[in-house]
C-alpha cells in the first residue's frame, strides 16, 4: 500500500458531522482535530499556512469537495484530516457554495513529490464511482474510512 | 440521425490537458540541451563562414584580373607580365590597400581591434564590422596584386566577423559569443585549406589553448559544415595533390630528425625577420600609402626575375611537392620569397603568413632532402617527401601547434604514410623552436595586444559577469495549466517563481509536474507556490565562478537563479555551459 492510500485508510483526523458556517470556521475546526497528531509540530503555523493558501487561490476539487492544504515546516510528515460537513454544507467560494467533504493536507516543505502524490490520490479517490455518495451516506467512521481506502486503491 | 452534443467546459479542459501533456512529453523527449543548441549555432557559423570565405576568394580573383588584365594563377600571370607590369601591379595594389586603410580608418576610428584572436582570447567576442570590412577590402588589393602574403588571414577574419554578428544579434553571453567567433575562425581555416580537423585544432590549440570538448565540439561542427559547404559549392578536393608518399627505409628517420632540428631552428629566425621588417618599415616614417606601395614595389622588383615570389606560395609548393623544381632554382626562389614576404608583411599589407610558412617549410625540406640524397641516396630516396614533412615541421615550429600541424598536413595531402616521420619531425621542431625563442607566429601579437590593453573583457571571475538577465518566471498563484504552457513556450527545466516585487521564492521543476499533467482536478487546484521548491539552489551576483561551480555540483539543473543577497530579488540566471566555458577560457588566458 503506497503512502497516500495508507493515509486515506487511516487519516490523522476524522470529523463526520462538522457544523460550520464559513470556510474559515470549517478549516479551523478540522485543523484543531488534526493538530492533535504528533506529526504536527507547530499548530499555529500550520493553520496560518492553510488559511493563507485558501485565500490565495481556490482549494476545491469538485462542487462539494474542498482540499485545503499547506506545504509547511510545521509538520514532520504528510498529515491528512477528513471532515464531512452537515447538510447543506459550507461555502468555500462563490463557485463552491455547499462543500460537504473536506480533505485537509499538510506536507513538509521539501516533499513536493509526496504533496503531488497525496493530492492526486485524493482527487482520484473522490472521482471513483460511488465513493463520494458513499462517503456522504456513511453511518460510522469505520464505514467512512473503509470507503476511502477502497476508493484510494482503485 | 445523429446529434452533435456540445463539449462541456470540463471536457474541453480535459482535452486541453491531454494536449498539453503530449506536447510537453514530445518537447521533453526532443528538447535540445544548451550544448546541442550551441552545436546548431556552430553549424550556422560554419556555413556563413564558408560563404564569407568563398566571396572573399572570388573578389580577390576579380581584383587580380582587374589589376593585371589576365586570368590565371598569380605566379602564372606574373610570368606573362612585362617588367614594368611586374613593378606596377604590386606597387599599385599596395597603394590601393593603403588608401583603403587610410580612408577606412576615418569610418572606424572609434572601433575596437579587428583581430579575431584578440576578440576570442582577451576581448569580448565583438568584432567591429566596418573595421573588419575595411581591413578585408584592403587585403583584397594586397593579395589580388600579388603581394607575398596569404589569403587565409582575411578569410578567417571575415568568417569570425560573421559569427560575431550572429552572436550579437542573438544576444549571446560573453563566453558564448567568444566561442561562436572561435567557430567562425575554425570555419575560415577549414574553408581556406579544405581541412576541417585542422581548422578545429588550429583554433583549439593556438587560440583557445585547450582541446576540452566544451569548445572542441562546436569548433569541429563548424569546421565540418564549412568544409562541406565549400566542397558542395566549389567541388574543392585535396588542396595539395602529391605523389604517394612512402617510407622507403627506417634509415630515413635519421635525416627526418635532423630536418626537425633545422625547421625548429629556422622558424624562429623567419618570424624574427618578419618582425624586424615590420620595425624597419615603421622606422622609415613614411605615410601608410607610401609604405604599402613600397612593400609592393619590392615584391615587384623581385618578381621581374623570380615571379614565383608573388602570391602566397601555393603554386610553388605544389611544384616542389611534385618534384618539378630543381634544388638550385629552388634555393634562389626560397631566398627571394623570404625577402618578398618580409617586404609584404613588414610594410603592413593585410593578409596572413600561414601559407608563406608552408612554402618555407616545403622549400627547406626539399633542399635538405636533395642534399641528403646527393650524399646518401638510401636515406632520402624522394626529396619531395622531405618537402612534405618539412611543411609540417616548419608550421609546427612557427605556430607552436604540433598536433594541428600533423593533422593539417595529413588532411591537405591525404597521405597516411606521412604520419610517422611527420609526427617525429613536428615534435622535434616544436621543442627546438620553443628552446630557441619563446614567441610563436601568433603568441607574440597576442601578448603585445594583451599588454597594450590591460582592461580585459574576460570575465573577472564573478557570477554577474556571466549572468543572463530576464529569465522566465511565474507568479506564485500561477495555475497548473499556465505552468505547463510556460514550460512549452520556453526551453527550461525549471521555472522561477517570483512575487510582485521580483523576490525569488523558489522554482517549479518540470520533472515534478510531468506525471500529473493529465490530472484535470490538479489543474484546477494546484498553483505554483504549492509545488515550487523553496530550497532550490541559488547564487549571488558577487560570488566567484568557482563558488558557482560548487553550487552546480550535485544538482541536475543546467541553470541557477542569481539572487541579490540583500533584497532577495531575482537578477538573472547563470548557465552551467557558460560557466564551464568561462573557466576553460580563464585557464587558457595568455599572460599579459
Amino acid at each position: 500500500m503506497d503512502l497516500p492510500t495508507s493515509l486515506l485508510a487511516q487519516p490523522d483526523a476524522l470529523l463526520l458531522d462538522l457544523v460550520a458556517n464559513s470556510r474559515e470556521s470549517a478549516i479551523v475546526a478540522l485543523h484543531a482535530q488534526l493538530a492533535k497528531s504528533p506529526a504536527v509540530k507547530d499548530a499555529g503555523q500550520f493553520l496560518h499556512g492553510l488559511l493563507e493558501r485558501a485565500m490565495v487561490a481556490p482549494v476545491c476539487i469538485a462542487a462539494d469537495v474542498a482540499l485545503p492544504h499547506a506545504r509547511t515546516e510545521a509538520v514532520d510528515r504528510v498529515v491528512i484530516g477528513v471532515a464531512r460537513v452537515a447538510a447543506p454544507g459550507v461555502g468555500f467560494d462563490a463557485e463552491h457554495p455547499a462543500v460537504r467533504l473536506i480533505f485537509m493536507v499538510g506536507t513538509p516543505k521539501q516533499q513536493v513529490e509526496e504533496y503531488l502524490l497525496t493530492v492526486a490520490a485524493i482527487t482520484r479517490t473522490v472521482k471513483a464511482d460511488g465513493v463520494r455518495a458513499g462517503l456522504l451516506a456513511a453511518k460510522t467512521g469505520a464505514e467512512f474510512t473503509a470507503l476511502l481506502a477502497r476508493g484510494a486503491k482503485r | 440521425m445523429s446529434t452533435t452534443v456540445p463539449a462541456t467546459k470540463a471536457e474541453l479542459l480535459q482535452r486541453l490537458q491531454r494536449l498539453l501533456r503530449w506536447r510537453l512529453w514530445i518537447r521533453e523527449k526532443l528538447q535540445l540541451t544548451e550544448w546541442q543548441v550551441t552545436l546548431l549555432w556552430a553549424a550556422l557559423a560554419g556555413f556563413l563562414g564558408a560563404m564569407a570565405s568563398m566571396i572573399f576568394s572570388v573578389l580577390a580573383e576579380g581584383v587580380h584580373e582587374f589589376m593585371t588584365g589576365r586570368t590565371g594563377g598569380v605566379v602564372e600571370v606574373m610570368r606573362q607580365l612585362p617588367w614594368w607590369g611586374c613593378l606596377l601591379v604590386p606597387t599599385l595594389g599596395g597603394a590601393a590597400a593603403g588608401l583603403v586603410l587610410l580612408y577606412g580608418s576615418r569610418l572606424t576610428r572609434s572601433q575596437s581591434s579587428t583581430d579575431y584572436m584578440e576578440a576570442i582570447v582577451i576581448g569580448n567576442g565583438r568584432l567591429p564590422v566596418r573595421a573588419s570590412l575595411v581591413k578585408s577590402t584592403a587585403a583584397l588589393f594586397s593579395i589580388g596584386s600579388g603581394g607575398s602574403i596569404g589569403r587565409e588571414g582575411p578569410m578567417v577574419q571575415l568568417s569570425s566577423m560573421v559569427a560575431s554578428i550572429v552572436g550579437r544579434y542573438r544576444k549571446f553571453t560573453g563566453p558564448q559569443l567568444r566561442l561562436l567567433v572561435a567557430c567562425g575562425a575554425s570555419a575560415g581555416i577549414a574553408s581556406a585549406y579544405n581541412a576541417p580537423i585542422a581548422g578545429s585544432f588550429f583554433v583549439a590549440e593556438i587560440i583557445l589553448g585547450t582541446i576540452a570538448m566544451e569548445s572542441l565540439g562546436p569548433l569541429a561542427i563548424s569546421a565540418v559544415v564549412a568544409t562541406l559547404t565549400i566542397r558542395v559549392l566549389t567541388a574543392a578536393q585535396v588542396l595539395y595533390k602529391v605523389p604517394a608518399f612512402q617510407l622507403n627505409s627506417a634509415w630515413e628517420m635519421g635525416p627526418y630528425v635532423i630536418l626537425g632540428l633545422l625547421a625548429g631552428g629556422l622558424a624562429p629566425i623567419f618570424l624574427r625577420s618578419l618582425k624586424q621588417a615590420e620595425e624597419f618599415f615603421i622606422a622609415l616614417r613614411i605615410p601608410l600609402v607610401a609604405r604599402l606601395a613600397l612593400g609592393g614595389l619590392v615584391v615587384g622588383v623581385i618578381a621581374i626575375n623570380v615571379p614565383e615570389v608573388a602570391g602566397n606560395g601555393y603554386t610553388v609548393v605544389v611544384d616542389i611537392l611534385n618534384g618539378r623544381l630543381i634544388w638550385t632554382v629552388l634555393l634562389g626562389i626560397f631566398a627571394c620569397k623570404w625577402l618578398a614576404t618580409m617586404s609584404s608583411f613588414g610594410s603592413g599589407a593585410p593578409g596572413g603568413v600561414f601559407t608563406p610558412s608552408l612554402f618555407m617549410g616545403a622549400s627547406l625540406g626539399y633542399l635538405f632532402g636533395s642534399g641528403v640524397h646527393a650524399i646518401w641516396p638510401a636515406a632520402a630516396v624522394d626529396p619531395g617527401a622531405f618537402a612534405l614533412v618539412g611543411m609540417g615541421a616548419f608550421l609546427s615550429a612557427a605556430s607552436r601547434a604540433p598536433v594541428m600541424a600533423v593533422i593539417m598536413l595529413f588532411e591537405m595531402t591525404l597521405s597516411y604514410d606521412i604520419i610517422l616521420p611527420l609526427m617525429l619531425c613536428n615534435v622535434i621542431s616544436y621543442y627546438t623552436a620553443k628552446g630557441v625563442a619563446g614567441e610563436s607566429l601568433y603568441s607574440a601579437s597576442l601578448r603585445r595586444k594583451a599588454a597594450a590593453e590591460p582592461v580585459s573583457a574576460l570575465p573577472a571571475g564573478r557570477v554577474q559577469d556571466l549572468m543572463k538577465v530576464d529569465p522566465p518566471t511565474l507568479p506564485p498563484a500561477a495555475r497548473f495549466t499556465k505552468i505547463a504552457s510556460k514550460f512549452l513556450s520556453v526551453r527550461v527545466n525549471n521555472l522561477y517563481v517570483c512575487d510582485a516585487d521580483g523576490k525569488f521564492l523558489g522554482a517549479v521543476s518540470l520533472h515534478d509536474i510531468k506525471p500529473y499533467l493529465g490530472n484535470m482536478e490538479l489543474a484546477e487546484l494546484v498553483i505554483a507556490r504549492d509545488i515550487m521548491r523553496e530550497d532550490f539552489p541559488r547564487i549571488g551576483p558577487d560570488q566567484s565562478l568557482s563558488d558557482a561551480l560548487g553550487r552546480f555540483l550535485g544538482v541536475t539543473a543546467e541553470r541557477l537563479p542569481v539572487v541579490a543577497p540583500e533584497t532577495g530579488r531575482l537578477l538573472g540566471s547563470l548557465a552551467k555551459g557558460d560557466l564551464l566555458l568561462a573557466l576553460v577560457e580563464k585557464r587558457s588566458k595568455p599572460a599579459a
